[in-house]
């Protein structure tokens, strides 16, 4: 069964890797790095020299023979291997969409939880429409909301980057410099992790509603059980099955949000990569980049799938069943 | 559950204040500081025949010096204005060989001594086209360069002009030779060596992070005097609002170009900051295509005449766009030139602003609102276009909207096509386009950029437009090739009111740069060509530094 599935993903992979290739290669754009318009003979040699102007199925098969061989190709724009610069990234967006995702989970849960126990009482309506209001918040505005108020105007915070770049460049490990780290991560994560965590309150509160009206929750309020331990055993441990499925669903919002808040922040991650990489129209860029990205998307939801079925047994017992029946 | 509520607020706290509080170093003395640039864009390479990258050229005037190079007056004809670098005194030999002395002290970052080999090697390396330069076609009127002795190159034209001297100079940084010959040149625009480049300016490099930071240090022993400055750091941001931002926020020094008026004042009202203002190497045009959008072997519907052209030009009130566009960040050029330009003349003759006489042009080439419905029309085609316009560039975008309007005036539809700019890219070489907002940066010469962009040489490449007029092309000829500046001056001004009076663009703005400078720094000199070039002059005075200054590593 899970092999089944992880075939299955890996042709989704594939499949979103051809269709990004084809798409990018017919998409209007001259795939020259410049601001401004350059001499096409400049253009046409750089073309040349990295094969781009050889015909789309050819350019095709040499990437896929490429991929086989574990070779993600040549970035143009660059000038270096797409696996360095690809090495280089992507641990800043696995921190950032960490630290958001932590901040999404812990705060939406906590707060979906809280209103789900104050059900239409004053705390559950404000909280429910400031979920609201930041839920509709687009994230780069929040994004430059946030990087004026508290980095221009407060000062409390770094206007981008990862690092100070003189106490902490690249080798130096201190516990200086985790801080600063921390420091630099905390606004563009919270930008990511708030509109996030506003969502999945919103989801939580209403997964904690439906599980209260169930059997098994009055039948433990009426036997006494003290609220808390109802709301905590009982309500929240199935409630959270809902929390697992929203968890799979959480990686492809945090990786769009990443290319914008890592263009604006300019947190070196691999979004901001991608999106220099759609401007340039740097085809092997872009197609790496949404082979990572379509690969953690699919492999998140697969584990977010299994860990489902580990949570909840009933789901393995009907797989059971389908199983049995398809075979017979 | 409060007490651990307060133990995690007190825990992020730490963890700001720790990282907030810059750390004192030890550093004191003259030769302290570090400059921080909050650059917009991050190179692909530092190898400088292979880029043409804004970012790149920046750095690459402190690594890699040239031979000699322009003053502060940016004058480019003669070498009397030219400042020594490499050479330390060149002479002529006849009337097309130019003779370079190179300076004996100088040295390559790894102790090599600079030589007339690596001299001839550069051009040689320039001039592959397996290397494929972008400023190979800017040394094509140099013949050879030799090596006379191992501290003498020698220089040979193909003819006699008053810009030998610049060509021979401006356009190449002097590579070292022993460590690029075995670098197999067609992977040169790849090579190691771009990213960890050696060579024999004032700064040495120290690292490069990707996306992040290129960071250089005061090469103490340099051949000309230690720079003033110990550490420069180019620090990339994808976004011209954050760079300026970090300025703003004292985290940077030196924001070279704030490009809006908006930002100007942002920067103005920071303390720690000063303005400097300086000469802009960039112009901006709506150019037309002469040629039917999408085949360039038939004339344009409109634009192929010159009448129809003349009267759109006079139909826009360049004076008040750039008024209410950029205040006093911009000026109306006067042909198509950037006030960087020497031959830069607002008395040239330009077509005025007049729509009352563009109306009559106009309607005398036949085209008259028939239908009555507000727009111009002649055999049933209305009197319509598109303007091609990048979505990156908010001031044009800005531009075409107020462009719109003042065609609408005159009874003319225009509608925008915002583009990404590779889109742009594409169309504009492909031909597909009605009129497009571009603008141009200019080397201090006018002869390459105005060649390039507005004659024949250009077709298929940077002349756009496809714009031709054999009188233009005569008097720029003759132009570049006056023995004297003034003669040359007068040569391009007649040059320059042909073009105006063709008008296969409308010269809308010339930028003016204001940088944003820390006020700690002192002696900000800033050439208007290249804000950097002069980066090793600069200095802190040592009871201005402050904590990022004195950190030692």
């Amino acid at each position: 069964m899970i092999l089944r599935r992880f075939v299955a993903s890996v042709a989704i992979i594939f499949a979103v890797v051809t269709l990004v290739f084809v798409l990018i290669h017919i998409a209007p754009g001259e795939p020259c790095p410049s601001d401004e318009p350059v001499d096409p003979a400049v253009c046409s040699e750089l073309k040349q020299q990295f094969g781009l102007d050889r015909p789309v199925p050819e350019q095709y098969w040499r990437y896929l023979v490429a991929l086989a061989h574990g070779n993600l190709g040549y970035s143009f724009s660059l000038r270096r291997p797409v696996k360095d610069a690809l090495v280089e990234t992507i641990p800043f967006t696995l921190q950032l969409s960490g630290a958001a995702l932590l901040i999404d989970f812990l705060l939406g849960l906590l707060l979906g939880i809280y209103q789900a126990s104050r059900v239409n009482r004053v705390p559950d309506w404000v909280l429910g429409n400031i979920t609201l209001f930041i839920y509709s918040l687009p994230t780069f505005w929040l994004a430059l909301i946030l990087l004026l108020l508290f980095a221009e105007k407060l000062g409390w915070f770094p206007v981008g980057g990862a690092s100070h770049p003189i106490f902490c460049p690249a080798g130096v490990d201190s516990a200086f410099c985790f801080a600063d780290r921390i420091w630099h991560l905390l606004l563009p994560a919270v930008t990511l992790g708030l509109v996030g965590a506003a969502g999945t309150a919103r989801f939580q509160r209403a997964a904690m509603l439906d599980v209260a009206s169930q059997d098994y929750v009055r039948t433990a309020r009426a036997k006494g059980v003290p609220e808390r331990r109802v709301v905590l055993r009982h309500q929240l441990r199935n409630a959270l099955l809902s929390f697992i499925t929203r968890f799979g669903l959480a990686f492809p919002f945090l990786l769009t949000g990443a290319v914008l808040i890592e263009t604006i922040f300019a947190w070196p991650g691999m979004g901001r990569l991608a999106f220099n990489a759609i401007l340039t129209r740097d085809h092997t860029l872009v197609t790496a980049t949404a082979l990572i990205a379509s690969a953690v998307v699919v492999f998140g939801n697969l584990a977010a799938d299994l860990l489902l079925e580990l949570a909840d047994p009933r789901l393995r017992v009907r797989a059971d069943v389908t199983t049995e029946i398809v075979t017979v | 559950m409060p007490r651990r509520s307060s133990s995690f607020l007190l825990g992020v706290l730490t963890v700001a204040a720790l990282a907030g509080c810059e750390r004192r170093g030890g550093c004191t003395g003259s030769y302290c500081g570090t400059v921080i640039d909050a650059a917009l864009s991050e190179p692909a390479t530092l190898l400088p025949p292979v880029t043409e990258d804004v970012v790149a050229g920046d750095i690459g005037e402190q690594l890699f010096l040239k031979l000699a190079d322009v003053g502060m007056s940016t004058n480019t004809v003669g070498d009397e204005d030219f400042q020594a670098l490499l050479a330390n005194r060149w002479e002529w030999d006849g009337p097309v060989t130019l003779v370079f002395h190179l300076d004996p002290r100088a040295r390559w970052q790894d102790g090599q001594r600079v030589s007339a080999a690596d001299v001839e090697f550069t051009f040689d390396a320039y001039q592959d086209s397996v290397v494929g330069s972008p400023f190979r076609a800017k040394l094509r009127r140099i013949a050879s360069v030799t090596q006379r002795d191992s501290l003498t190159a020698v220089f040979r034209f193909r003819e006699q002009y008053p810009e030998m001297f610049y060509d021979a100079v401006y356009h190449m940084r002097i590579l070292p030779a022993h460590l690029l010959r075995s670098v197999p040149r067609d992977q040169w625009k790849t090579a190691a060596f771009g990213r960890q480049p050696v060579g024999s300016g004032p700064y040495k490099f120290v690292r490069w992070q990707s996306a992040q930071s290129i960071e250089l240090v005061a090469d103490s022993t340099f051949f000309l005097g230690r720079p003033g400055i110990r550490r420069l750091i180019w620090r990339f941001t994808p976004n011209l609002q954050v760079a300026v931002t970090q300025v703003i926020a004292d985290q940077a020094d030196v924001r070279e170009q704030l490009v809006t008026p908006d930002n100007v004042q942002r920067a103005r009202a920071a303390p720690q900051l000063k303005l400097q203002t300086f000469r802009g190497n960039v112009y901006t045009y709506m150019g037309f295509n002469l040629r039917a959008s999408g085949d360039t072997s038939k004339p344009h519907p409109i634009f192929s005449d010159r009448e129809v052209r003349r009267a759109l030009s006079m139909a826009v009130d360049r004076a008040s766009l750039v008024k209410s566009a950029l205040g006093d960040l911009g000026k109306v050029p006067p042909g198509p030139m950037s006030s960087l330009l020497w031959i830069w003349d607002p008395e040239i003759r330009q077509l005025p602003y007049d729509t009352a006489q563009a109306g009559r042009i106009l309607s005398a080439r036949g085209w008259r609102d028939h239908d009555g419905d507000g727009v111009r029309d002649k055999n049933g085609q209305p009197l319509s276009f598109h303007i091609l316009v990048p979505t990156t560039s908010v001031l044009r975008r800005q531009y075409a909207r107020l462009l719109q309007e003042q065609f609408r005036m005159i009874g003319v539809r225009a509608e925008i096509d915002e583009l990404e700019f590779s889109v742009v890219t594409q169309r504009l070489q492909s031909g597909n386009y009605d009129t497009s907002i571009l603008s141009r940066g200019n080397d201090p010469s006018p002869g390459s950029g105005i060649t390039q962009s507005w004659t024949r040489a250009g077709f298929g490449g940077s002349n756009f437009g496809r714009y031709y007029s054999a009188e233009f092309e005569r008097q720029v000829d003759r132009a570049i090739a006056a023995p004297t500046q003034d003669q040359a001056r007068g040569f391009w001004r007649a040059a320059i009111t042909t073009i105006n009076a063709d008008a296969p663009g409308i010269f809308l703005y010339s930028l003016e740069n204001v940088a944003a400078v820390h006020k700690r720094i002192d002696n900000v000199q800033i050439r208007p060509d290249s804000w950097a070039a002069l980066l090793r002059t600069w200095r802190i005075p040592q009871d201005q530094l402050i904590d990022r200054d004195r950190v030692e590593r």
